[in-house]
């Protein structure tokens, strides 16, 4: 599929193309429209912001973006792949190589330093950067040998932006990644994705209900019920240092 | 039902085949608890039953012939209150349709009315009518050898003449429960029989009449006082009749046997089940921890609702009593099936006519006991640590675990080692104890299986030894009475006779000081080659000087060592006294026996140069011709077949083992299976968040499986050679136990054992990781992102 096509082959069209995205939950004897027809588009190094109250369908569209799970109906595509039709072995390998994944709670392996987790991401990519660089890069080059107990909330955090990056992917997807935070270490989080940003040219997509955060985004799509009730672009984004809430 | 009740339940379902693979694991103890309590206590209790109603008597002795005046002497020894008089011969039998050498022993029944002691329960068929000199009674179990039928005839060979003999019942006698004949270890009913005659007749047959050869008495009670001042006097009375020396019960064939058989149930049923309990205690254990470690939160809340620390501690040691009380029903039930069929065995070899199930229930109760004061320690010592926390603590989420980079990581191994082999490795030294414990319990699986199958190897062995370097000859013969020595030649010239040599031997009590022992001195040429002596690297001794040589055992129990001096009274006529030097002892592994140089043995009885059998060496194409041949010569009473005795012991290990083996995979299995089952399915709850997590950044279910996997796999095959010492140790220690005069099994493991062992616990450890891969499919990879552990 076309999922595994080279990163580094030049793409002019949408990284990304939703057609019609529905999700329905079963929630035991209940049904949760957790999307109502979804039409978007993500471009080539695009920061978007999708904000959100909870229950507003952000998370579980940002998890079929990221091949974590599959639409009920509509058509998802990512380059000329068609990630609505594929199948459990081809989602992890398009996780695998193009996805980089940042979470609210870290998900770092507490049996693993920081170097290690890194490494973990790195010892299965085709053309990674290198544990210590990407650690750099997020700010952390003196704790490399720490273990997550060993480190705050917003360290370990940068860890797993440092892990998510770390294999060059064409993606990145954060979900409420400061949620977990108090302001000053959400600020040096929000930091470290504008710089691996501008600096890579990752696209990156970051979902939270904390609209101070859009500021900084290159697109800022609302969602609300299942449904894209806005999607607006910052004339001028805002540097991730001057954000306040 | 009160709601913290329900959630038990529901908690209890959640893990249900956590809480089964532990259950079987206890059930697995009480189970071998129950079947060794319940084979023991319905033996006893079927043994005392048969010999207080058949009046089992308390001394026997044997004599050459005894006239019938002398019963009232021996009536008149005070403490007896029973004497009962027999005609006892051997004899060799013609079974028609059976072409190998059959031996028998015939007994005379009283011409009126039942005997007063050892009295026969019949089986089928009638008693003996007293004017019919051909009829007989034979023996349940012989009968059943040879599909012998009431009407059906055989034929007992005396002195060379076929005197024919007319069954007309099947019958059971107290005095061969364990009907074994001479020189054999295990009754072999289709080579020896017992059966009965009149009186009357049989010793018209016998030459007999008015006399006797045979007696049994009972005493007034069974103070060991009396028992020895009544065998004195009996021997004193027999003595100028050829007596033999009498025994106590407790030295009687059959009964020494079933004594040691149950002496051997009676210690097997506690280690074992022991073990199992101590691996149950620690699996509930572990699943305890986990369980009150996910729920922190609700416990905490339990707390801030109102609940007191000992209602909550109630709540989870509960736990601990549903799983034990599972496992006792399971346990129980699957003991007693297994007594049935233990007994069922059992009642193959040892013949009663009445079988009293006895299981004493407060073994049962002791059992469960046990079970469940342990497991309640091992759910208290889970719980304690959360219930002693304020609420408010409880309530948020425990501290991170700290984990360090492992030693075998820090002696160099790091560089080469994955991310997720590093991860494996500090999963498991986080724990270390817990790591150890679960190793420890595998380990016990396989030595469980060591066990089992090394119980085979050391008797493969011991066979291998008696049979192949020990005794040599195809066949023996033995006399009625001793021979001239040229009756060697007369054999030798029996065409099909390849090689003979003389056996001789003279029954003697060895005495030292206080101690002494009743035994037979076994005859041999110094250069003896069917039958030898030979030491514990089962070299060939030299009988070359005078003096005797003992087994170890029969010398350690006589506490004396080479070059002591012991007294032995010979029992034959005048039962003369006589020193003589032990020159040496011999770690022999079959009976206890004495031996010595032929010519020495003759100059100390001072007898003519006579023999008691012969052994040989045969065509086996002449075989049976031969055996015809044999059974015609007048003086021979019997003739026995080493390979039948061979076979005979080989079939009955079969039969004892197998079932034996087959218990004990099962329940090797189920340990094995119960700790790594259960350490899987823990380190799956531990670390499931982790390998969602690792899925989710591009992980393959293989690449995760291989982790959890890989811990099981370094706990199973680190347990391997533990198991194998473990098994090793436990088979030393079990078959010192099982050392007894019967026999000694040499501790001898064959390299198949370890292999079938190390098998089990990595089949087990298979079927384990196939059952928790299926789980690791169902990983939520959503949900795990969604919340904090």
């Amino acid at each position: 599929m076309a999922a595994q096509a080279s990163a580094a082959s030049v793409h002019r069209g949408p990284v990304f193309s939703m057609k019609g995205v529905t999700k329905v939950y079963a929630m035991g004897e209940v049904e949760v429209h957790a999307l109502r027809g979804v039409d978007l588009e993500l471009h080539e190094g695009e920061f978007t912001v999708l904000l959100g109250p909870s229950g507003s369908g952000k998370s579980t569209l940002l998890n079929i973006l990221g091949g974590l799970d599959r639409p009920t109906a509509g058509r998802v595509t990512y380059r000329e792949g068609d990630l609505s039709e594929a199948g459990e072995r081809a989602l992890t390998r398009y996780r695998r190589r193009h996805v980089g994944f940042v979470f609210q709670f870290y998900n770092l392996i507490p049996s693993l330093t920081a170097r290690e987790n890194v490494a973990l991401v790195t010892e299965i990519a085709g053309d990674p950067i290198a544990p210590e660089e990407a650690l750099a890069l997020v700010g952390l080059k003196y704790r490399l040998d720490h273990f997550p107990s060993q480190m705050s909330g917003g360290e370990q955090q940068r860890v797993a932006i440092a892990r998510a990056i770390a294999k060059r992917p064409d993606v990145l997807l954060c979900d409420e990644p400061t949620g977990a935070l108090d302001i000053s270490t959400g600020i040096a989080v929000l930091g470290a994705l504008e710089r691996v940003n501008s600096e890579l040219g990752t696209t990156t997509a970051v979902i939270t209900h904390n609209a101070a955060i859009s500021a900084m985004a290159d697109r800022v799509i609302s969602l609300a019920d299942g449904q894209i009730t806005s999607d607006v672009r910052n004339a001028t984004k805002q540097p991730a240092a001057t954000i306040e809430w | 039902m009160k709601a913290l009740d329900r959630k038990l339940l529901r908690d209890l379902w959640n893990v249900r085949s956590q809480v089964l693979a532990i259950a079987l694991v206890v059930s697995s103890g009480i189970a071998l608890l129950v079947m060794a309590q319940g084979v023991f206590g319905s033996l006893l209790t079927t043994r005392d039953a048969y010999y207080t109603r058949y009046a089992f008597a308390d001394v026997f002795a044997g004599a050459k012939r005894v006239p019938n005046w002398i019963e009232e002497r021996i009536a008149a020894i005070p403490g007896v209150r029973q004497v009962q008089t027999r005609v006892v011969v051997s004899v060799s039998l013609d079974v028609p349709g059976v072409t190998d050498p059959v031996n028998g022993r015939l007994i005379s029944l009283p011409d009126r009315g039942r005997p007063a002691l050892n009295d026969l329960a019949l089986r089928r068929g009638r008693f003996l009518d007293p004017d019919r000199a051909e009829e007989a009674l034979v023996g349940e179990r012989f009968a059943e050898a040879h599909g012998l039928d009431l009407g059906d005839r055989l034929f007992a060979v005396i002195n060379g003449r076929r005197q024919p003999l007319e069954i007309v019942g099947v019958a059971l006698s107290p005095e061969f429960v364990y009907g074994i004949g001479p020189g054999e270890l295990v009754p072999d009913p289709k080579h020896f029989g017992f059966l009965w005659m009149t009186r009357r007749h049989l010793a018209t047959a016998f030459e007999m009449e008015g006399g006797f050869n045979d007696v049994a008495l009972t005493l007034a009670d069974d103070s060991p006082s009396l028992e020895r001042a009544a065998i004195v006097e009996l021997d004193a009375i027999l003595d100028p009749y050829g007596g033999l020396g009498a025994i106590p019960r407790a030295d009687q064939t059959s009964n020494w046997y079933l004594e040691n058989e149950l002496t051997q149930l009676e210690n097997m049923g506690l280690l074992v089940p022991l073990i199992f309990i101590a691996v149950a205690t620690f699996l509930l254990n572990v699943v305890l921890r986990r369980t009150v470690a996910v729920q922190r939160e609700q416990i905490a809340a339990l707390k801030a609702l109102g609940y007191s620390n000992l209602r909550l501690g109630i709540h989870y040691v509960q736990w601990a009593v549903v799983v034990v009380a599972l496992g006792a029903l399971l346990g129980i039930g699957a003991g007693l099936l297994l007594a049935e069929a233990m007994l069922g065995l059992y009642m193959e070899y040892f013949r009663f006519p009445l079988l009293i199930y006895n299981v004493s229930a407060s073994s049962i109760l002791i059992a469960v006991g046990v079970s469940l004061v342990a497991a309640t320690v091992g759910a208290l010592g889970a719980v304690r640590s959360v219930v002693s926390l304020p609420p408010a603590e409880a309530m948020r989420p425990a501290a991170p675990e700290t984990f360090r980079v492992s030693l075998f990581e820090r002696l160099g191994a790091r560089r080469w080692l994955s991310q997720p082999a590093r991860m494996v490795l500090r999963n498991l030294s986080r724990r270390p104890v817990r790591a150890g414990l679960s190793i420890v319990g595998i380990a016990f699986a396989g030595a469980i299986m060591v066990v089992g199958s090394a119980m085979m190897d050391s008797m493969d062995e011991l066979l291998e030894v008696q049979f192949n370097i020990i005794q040599r000859q195809d066949l023996s013969v033995s006399f009625f009475e001793p021979v001239e020595r040229s009756a060697v030649h007369e054999l030798a010239a029996l065409s099909g006779v390849l090689q003979v040599e003389p056996t001789n031997g003279v029954a003697a009590r060895l005495r030292n000081g206080h101690l002494q022992k009743q035994t037979a001195i076994q005859a041999l040429a110094p250069d003896a080659r069917l039958q030898r002596v030979v030491d514990v690297d089962y070299r060939a001794i030299r009988l070359d000087r005078p003096g005797l040589v003992l087994s170890t055992l029969l010398a350690e129990q006589l506490q004396v060592e080479p070059g002591d001096t012991l007294m032995v009274e010979i029992m034959e006529d005048g039962r003369p006294v006589r020193e003589v030097v032990l020159t040496d002892t011999v770690d022999d592994l079959l009976g206890v026996t004495a031996y010595m140089e032929q010519e020495s043995l003759r100059r100390l009885v001072r007898r003519d140069d006579t023999i008691s059998g012969a052994m040989l060496k045969i065509d086996s194409l002449a075989e049976e011709r031969l055996f015809g041949l044999l059974k015609a010569m007048p003086a021979v009473a019997g003739v026995t077949l080493r390979s039948a005795a061979l076979e005979n012991i080989q079939t009955y290990m079969l039969d004892n083992m197998s079932m034996m083996m087959s218990v004990n995979l099962l329940f090797a299995v189920i340990i094995a299976f119960g700790v790594i089952y259960n350490t899987a399915r823990i380190s799956l709850s531990e670390t499931s968040r982790e390998l969602a997590s690792l899925r989710v950044i591009g992980f393959t279910r293989g690449e995760i499986s291989s982790i959890l996997l890989g811990e099981l796999g370094i706990l199973t095959v680190a347990s391997i050679p533990l198991g194998l010492l473990l098994g090793y140790g436990m088979i030393a220690g079990v078959m010192s136990a099982f050392e007894s005069e019967l026999f000694r099994l040499p501790v001898v493991v064959d390299p198949n054992t370890f292999l079938v062992s190390a098998a089990t616990v990595l089949g087990s450890m298979a079927v384990s990781a196939w059952t928790v891969r299926r789980k690791l499919h169902d990983l939520d990879l959503v949900a795990v992102l969604k919340t904090r552990e």
